[in-house]
Order: C-alpha cells, then sequence, then structure tokens
C-alpha cells in the first residue's frame, strides 16, 4: 500500500513537467528564407532547422547523411517547391525514411502553392537548358510571393496541426502586414531602379526585377543550368555594350571572374548579391535580406 | 477583389477588346429576337403572347442593365490592374487594398494577384485533374536513356570504338507502399536486366525492404552503374573480388538506426553478389548455406560544414560455395569517403578521396600440394583524389593495388590519372590515361576516351551522392 502511495506520488510529481514541457511542431526547411517565415508564423510553437544555410547555390546543395537524420524526425517539411530543391530534397526524403514528409503527405508543405510562376516553359526540352517544368522557382526574391509563400505556410502548418490553426493565422497576418509596411517602403527606395537593365549569372532575379520595374537583360549561363560557351559570351558583351545595361549581378554562389571581366568590358556596374536568407551576414531575416538587396543595387545606381 | 472566374473572364474580354464584338453579337441577336418574337405560335393567344413579350423585353433590359453595370466596374478594375504594373507601381504593392468608404463589400473593387490564381486554380483543378485521368499515359513511369561509349588504345591490344551500353531506367510508385525501378542495358552481348527492384516505401520502425535484382549494399563503388563511376573503368580489385557490380538476386533489409547520428545498418541474403562473380552459378537452385549473406553499417561524420567523412563496413559471407573444394568464402570491405565541400561554391568547387579495402577469404588450392586446401587472404584497394575546378573540369588521379584472388603472392598496381569534362549536367566527355604494372606480365598502357550521356528522366540519388 505504502509502495503504492508513493508510485502515485511519483506520478503525480512527473505529470506537471511533462505537460509543461509540450512537444514542439518539428520543422525542417529547404532554405533559411523558408526557416524565418516558419518562425514568424509558428511563434514559440515550433522548432525549425533549415537544410541550406544560405550561402549555397540551391540547385547545388549539398546532399549530406545528416540531413536525412534531421528530415526523420520531422514533423513536417517546407520547401520552396517549384523543382527549385531537385537536386538534393527528394532522395534525403527518401533516405529520411520518414511517411509523414513525403511529396503528397500533409507534412510536404510546398511554398510555392499561391505563387503566380513566371516563365513556365512551354516546351521541355533539354536543349533549352536545366528547365524547370513548373517555371522559374526563385520566388524567393519577390516579397509579393514572399507573402503568399507565407500564407501557404501558414496553410500547411494549420492543416497538419488544426488546434494551433487560429494561433498560426493569426501569426501570419501579423507576419503580412510587416511585409506590406515594408513593401511599400522597398516600392519607393527602388523608384531608381526602375527601367535599369540587368544581365544576371543565372536567370534568378526574374520576379525581384519584375517587382522593382528593372529588366532582365540576359544571363551570363548561355542557358539555365549550362555554363557559357566564349561565343556567347562575345555576344553578351557585345549586345550589353549596345543596350547599355547598367549592372552585371554575380550571385555570390556563382564564380566571380567571369562576370568581373564581363563587367569590365562592357562598363557595367558589378553588384554581387545573395541569393537567399543567411547569403551575406547582413541578411538574417526575410526583410533583412530583400532589404540588402534593394540596398546594394540603389546604392550601385547612386554610384554611377 | 475578383469573386469568381465569370468576373475575372469578363475582365479579360474587356481588355483583349473581345467584349466589344460580343456586345455587338448580343445587340445582333435581341434584334432578331425582337423580329422574331412577335409571329405566335400557333397555340398562343395573342393577348398571352404580348404579355410574356413584354415581361421578356424587361428581363433583357434588366439584363442589359447589369451588364452596363458590371462593365463599369470592370473598367474600374483594369483602372487598378494597370496601375499595379512595374513601369508606375502603387506605394505598397500587394499591400492588402482599402475599400473606398461607402463601397459594397462583395463589390470587386480590388485587386490581390495571388488571390486570383488562387481562385481560378479552384475553378479548373477539377477540369484538370478530370483530363489527367483520361490519358493513361500519365501513369507512366519515369524513363531515362543513357548511352556510354569508349575509345580505348593500349599498347599491347591496340585500338577499339566500344560501344559500352545503352541504358535504360525506368521508375514509379507502385501504390502508398512500395516503388519499383529497372534497369535494362544493352551492350554489344545483348541485353541484360541489370536491375529490376520492388522497394518499400512505408514501413514503420525506419526500415526498407528491397527484392529482386539490385545491386547489393556492399562498400560504395560497387553500387554505381558503369556509367555513374567516377573513372573510366571499375577498380580492378572491385571486378575481381566483388565481380564488377554487386549485382545481386536476393533480398535486403535496411535500417535507419533512430538515433542523432546517422547510422545505416543493412542486412541481405542473395543467390550471389557480383555480376562477373564465377564463383556461383546464379540460375542453379541451392542449399542456405549457399546462399551469401551481406552486412554492412554506413555512418558519417561532419566535422564542420564544409568537411564530411563517410564510412562503411561491409562483409559478404558465402557459408559455401562449390567451387574447387567445399569451403566458405568471406569477402570484407571498408570503405572511406572524405569529401570537401565548400558551401558558397560547392557548385564550382570541392574535393572527394575516395577509398576502398578490401580482403578476400577462401580455401584456395595449394600450388606446391595438389587437392589440399586451405584458408587464404587476398588483399586489394583503390584511391583517388578527385578535384573540383570549375563546374566543367573535373581531375583526378586513381592508385589502385590488387593481389590475384587466386593467387594472392601475384600483384597488380595501376596508377590512372584522368580528366573529366562536363558539357552540361547532362554530357559528360572523360580522357584516362592508366599505367598497369603486374608481378607477372610486363607493363602496360592504356588511353581512354569516353563520352557518355542521358536523356530523358533524372533522379538524384543518395546512394551515388
Amino acid at each position: 500500500m505504502r509502495r503504492r502511495l508513493l508510485v502515485l506520488i511519483a506520478i503525480a510529481a512527473l505529470l506537471p513537467a511533462s505537460a509543461g514541457a509540450a512537444k514542439k511542431v518539428q520543422v525542417v526547411t529547404t532554405i533559411p528564407d523558408l526557416a524565418d517565415m516558419t518562425r514568424q508564423v509558428g511563434g514559440d510553437l515550433v522548432e525549425v532547422t533549415s537544410i541550406a544555410t544560405g550561402v549555397e547555390d540551391i540547385h547545388a546543395v549539398p546532399m549530406k547523411p545528416k540531413f536525412a537524420v534531421v528530415l526523420n524526425r520531422a514533423d513536417v517539411v517546407v520547401l520552396m517547391g517549384l523543382e527549385a530543391e531537385h537536386a538534393f530534397l527528394p532522395a534525403l526524403i527518401e533516405a529520411s525514411r520518414n511517411p509523414k514528409i513525403r511529396r503528397d503527405a500533409p507534412g510536404y508543405i510546398d511554398a510555392s502553392v499561391y505563387v503566380a510562376v513566371l516563365e513556365v516553359p512551354g516546351r521541355l526540352d533539354r536543349s533549352l537548358g536545366d528547365q524547370h517544368p513548373m517555371g522559374n522557382p526563385h520566388i524567393n526574391l519577390d516579397p509579393v510571393r514572399g507573402k503568399s509563400m507565407v500564407r501557404a505556410i501558414a496553410d500547411g502548418l494549420s492543416r497538419n496541426f488544426p488546434e494551433h490553426t487560429s494561433t498560426f493565422q493569426k501569426n501570419a497576418a501579423a507576419y503580412s502586414k510587416e511585409l506590406d509596411a515594408a513593401i511599400g517602403r522597398w516600392t519607393q527606395e527602388a523608384a531608381p531602379l526602375r527601367g535599369k537593365k540587368l544581365v544576371s549569372y543565372h536567370p534568378d532575379l526574374i520576379y525581384f526585377t519584375e517587382r522593382f520595374g528593372m529588366e532582365n537583360f540576359g544571363t551570363i549561363e548561355i542557358r539555365p543550368g549550362v555554363d557559357p560557351t566564349p561565343a556567347h559570351v562575345a555576344d553578351l558583351i557585345e549586345r550589353m555594350r549596345q543596350a547599355k545595361v547598367e549592372f552585371v549581378v554575380r550571385e555570390r554562389h556563382y564564380p566571380a571572374g567571369l562576370a568581373e571581366t564581363i563587367a569590365k568590358a562592357t562598363g557595367a556596374t558589378l553588384v554581387e548579391l545573395p541569393a537567399m536568407v543567411g547569403g551575406v551576414p547582413e541578411a538574417k531575416t526575410y526583410i533583412a535580406f530583400i532589404d540588402y538587396n534593394l540596398r546594394t543595387l540603389v546604392k550601385a545606381t547612386r554610384g554611377n | 477583389m475578383y469573386r469568381s472566374v465569370a468576373d475575372w473572364t469578363r475582365d479579360r474580354l474587356l481588355v483583349t477588346g473581345t467584349w466589344t464584338t460580343l456586345q455587338r453579337g448580343a445587340v445582333l441577336v435581341l434584334a432578331l429576337l425582337m423580329a422574331v418574337a412577335p409571329l405566335p405560335a400557333p397555340a398562343q393567344q395573342p393577348g398571352a403572347g404580348d404579355e410574356q413579350l413584354r415581361r421578356e423585353l424587361d428581363a433583357v433590359k434588366e439584363q442589359l442593365r447589369r451588364v452596363e453595370e458590371q462593365m463599369r466596374q470592370q473598367q474600374e478594375l483594369i483602372r487598378k490592374l494597370s496601375g499595379e504594373r512595374p513601369t508606375a507601381p502603387p506605394p505598397a504593392v500587394g499591400a492588402p487594398p482599402t475599400p473606398p468608404p461607402g463601397a459594397a463589400p462583395a463589390a470587386p473593387t480590388t485587386v490581390d494577384a495571388e488571390e486570383l490564381k488562387r481562385i481560378i486554380l479552384q475553378e479548373i483543378q477539377p477540369q484538370l485533374s478530370a483530363a489527367s485521368k483520361t490519358f493513361p499515359s500519365q501513369f507512366n513511369p519515369a524513363i531515362g536513356f543513357i548511352v556510354d561509349t569508349v575509345f580505348s588504345s593500349t599498347r599491347k591490344e591496340k585500338s577499339n570504338f566500344e560501344f559500352r551500353s545503352g541504358e535504360v531506367g525506368i521508375s514509379a510508385n507502385i501504390d502508398p507502399f512500395a516503388r519499383a525501378y529497372g534497369i535494362l542495358n544493352g551492350t554489344p552481348d545483348g541485353v541484360e536486366v541489370e536491375e529490376a527492384a520492388i522497394v518499400t516505401t512505408s514501413l514503420p520502425w525506419n526500415l526498407t525492404v528491397k527484392g529482386g535484382r539490385f545491386f547489393a549494399e556492399f562498400g560504395r563503388l560497387s553500387t554505381f552503374h558503369d556509367h555513374d563511376l567516377p573513372f573510366v573503368n571499375r577498380p580492378l580489385v572491385l571486378d575481381t573480388y566483388v565481380g564488377g557490380e554487386s549485382q545481386a538476386d536476393g533480398v535486403e533489409v535496411n535500417w535507419l538506426v533512430p538515433i542523432p547520428h546517422y547510422l545505416s545498418v543493412t542486412l541481405g541474403a542473395y543467390n550471389k553478389v557480383g555480376a562477373e562473380n564465377d564463383r556461383a552459378d546464379n540460375a542453379v537452385r541451392r542449399d542456405p548455406d549457399e546462399f551469401t549473406y551481406l552486412g554492412r553499417v554506413a555512418t558519417s561524420f561532419s566535422f564542420s560544414d564544409e568537411h564530411t567523412l563517410d564510412v562503411g563496413i561491409s562483409d559478404a559471407f558465402t557459408p559455401l560455395i562449390k567451387f574447387e573444394g567445399r569451403n566458405s568464402r568471406n569477402l570484407a570491405g571498408l570503405d572511406l569517403t572524405y569529401r570537401y565541400a565548400p558551401l558558397a561554391s560547392a557548385s564550382y568547387r570541392g574535393l572527394v578521396w575516395g577509398n576502398e579495402f578490401l580482403v578476400n577469404r577462401e580455401a584456395r588450392e595449394s600450388e606446391s600440394s595438389p587437392g589440399t586446401f586451405r584458408y587464404r587472404n587476398a588483399f586489394g584497394m583503390y584511391s583517388y583524389l578527385e578535384a573540383r575546378l570549375t563546374r566543367r573540369y573535373y581531375p583526378g588521379f586513381l592508385f589502385e593495388y590488387v593481389q590475384d584472388i587466386d593467387r594472392p603472392s601475384l600483384s597488380t598496381k595501376a596508377f590512372s590519372p584522368y580528366f573529366t569534362i562536363w558539357i552540361s549536367e547532362f554530357q559528360r566527355l572523360r580522357l584516362q590515361y592508366t599505367h598497369t604494372e603486374a608481378s607477372n606480365r610486363s607493363p602496360d598502357d592504356a588511353f581512354f576516351l569516353q563520352w557518355t550521356a542521358i536523356i530523358g528522366s533524372h533522379v538524384h540519388s543518395f546512394r551515388d551522392r
């Protein structure tokens, strides 16, 4: 009898502790942009891990075994979608043995579902480069589309954890409001960029330029994912000179040499931009990331 | 905000000018109706016909009034849409619009492109889904085709254009519980089913089971297809000890150990391991002690974001082989792969140092006492270092040492500098020179030029990372 009493007391002592230590939702995101958005939406309810740190090329994130373990313990995975993570995520999900996050499972949260996509190919053909059949996947560079990604994350988390829906939706609304304020400010700050032409290494700035009124003149790559030939570079330089292209943008995960050469040959200003949150130390959050890219370009315009 | 696709469609019609044409058409139809309507139907009373015509006219007038009102609203929408173009963006693009004072809540006075897309998708998704279902080919598996061809020239055996393989790979989910894949390989010797396997996808406890014909999880490069190797030819030690690719007919269970560190355990049972393994016959029926049993443990250590070491230990044990005596055979292997991948430039900078060490233990007939069998160990290894200089250029160097599996006193060494040029992600040229020194043969030199390409579906697999 005394032993039973002791056991009951022990259980009673443990109960509040286990109730207080409610398990957080384990979220794995592919890139830090999504990690920041998910933290904004999930608040204290979520614990978020990002596979990429932000300095990588999203098409070439190293596939490390430790990520399979991280994904194995995930309740949900949040991805940019549009096959942006094709080079590493499908294989890691398979290696993780986690049925909750398999494609089409509820825990597979695709942040692109509400985004209006550009450059959807009319014809799939490898002679046109490393095409993404569902369109250009670099949607994170446009903050308005970023809002749609936040909405997709909130809906995805709500689908998996309906008991927290009101918290997720309330947090998402508050963060969207914050983004709206920033978007208003960015739109004004971007005034000097309107109509300016740029050449980037890879076609990953199209959403950014569309949003802020710039023009994508071309890419250093001959086709998406295909390194340039000397003839392509010569032709690009000639066309850039004629069209008076103002900027050569080197995404920081691409090699510097060729971008520098082209900028020097054409008189364009070389600008180095990150493609994700965490790509530079200043871009710690999604808002700071857009801030950094926009202000770097505006500063370069003033420099001209 | 658009309330329905109908609203949006009207808007698009206005934008494209098609609405005006439709409007003209509607007026024409209306005039025709008015011209035709006075003719009474034979069964109708004259008075009743007039009354009905009046009601129809009133209804048409009301409909026109509504259309005019909707046109006015759509013109307002067009004005707002054009105001959102990049050349003249409003102060807060994408910001929640503020409805004008006194406006009806349901009036489509605001535009949100994302909301519009969502509504459109919501409306057309059932039709899209239905359309997909009408095409049975939608369920066809993903298909890829790989061409691998080599020109080789050796000092002893002259030169040759060698068509190595045309390989078709297909894969798809079977159902919610498993997927299947197949690799059909056409070579100058004929067409062979290189792999045809079923893999579970939904087992609990981090388990997967694979069955059929597949590459058994022995070591690292034994599980690579020839065209996926980092150099032109499979290392000698894998060719002679494993028997080339670790092709096996059997079943394999893999367990991802549920701990915070990556640890994978594989157990398998097969007829034999190795496509070219001549120690056992794949086609005959056998006793349980004539199967080959495999165990493998693999793990990985990340010293930082950029430095990783993968380690694997494999053991393939055959209790009884009916080959020059009835004895057991054990093949043990250790694979170590170091990778340097600077995160910010991983697509054009990096280093891989791959190593495998194998020991084969089996009873061989004594050379001095024919008819006497005793156990012997044969050792072999390879080590290669490959750098990634740009997205295109991957130079490397391969060193090999292997003792003869039947007479371990004889050994062979090979040195192979090679240079891979990735024309794109889907096409590759490779140059390789190999100098071979064997203890029972004169040295040889060989030159290889390999051209490999893939069309169709491709995957980045965890195994071939």
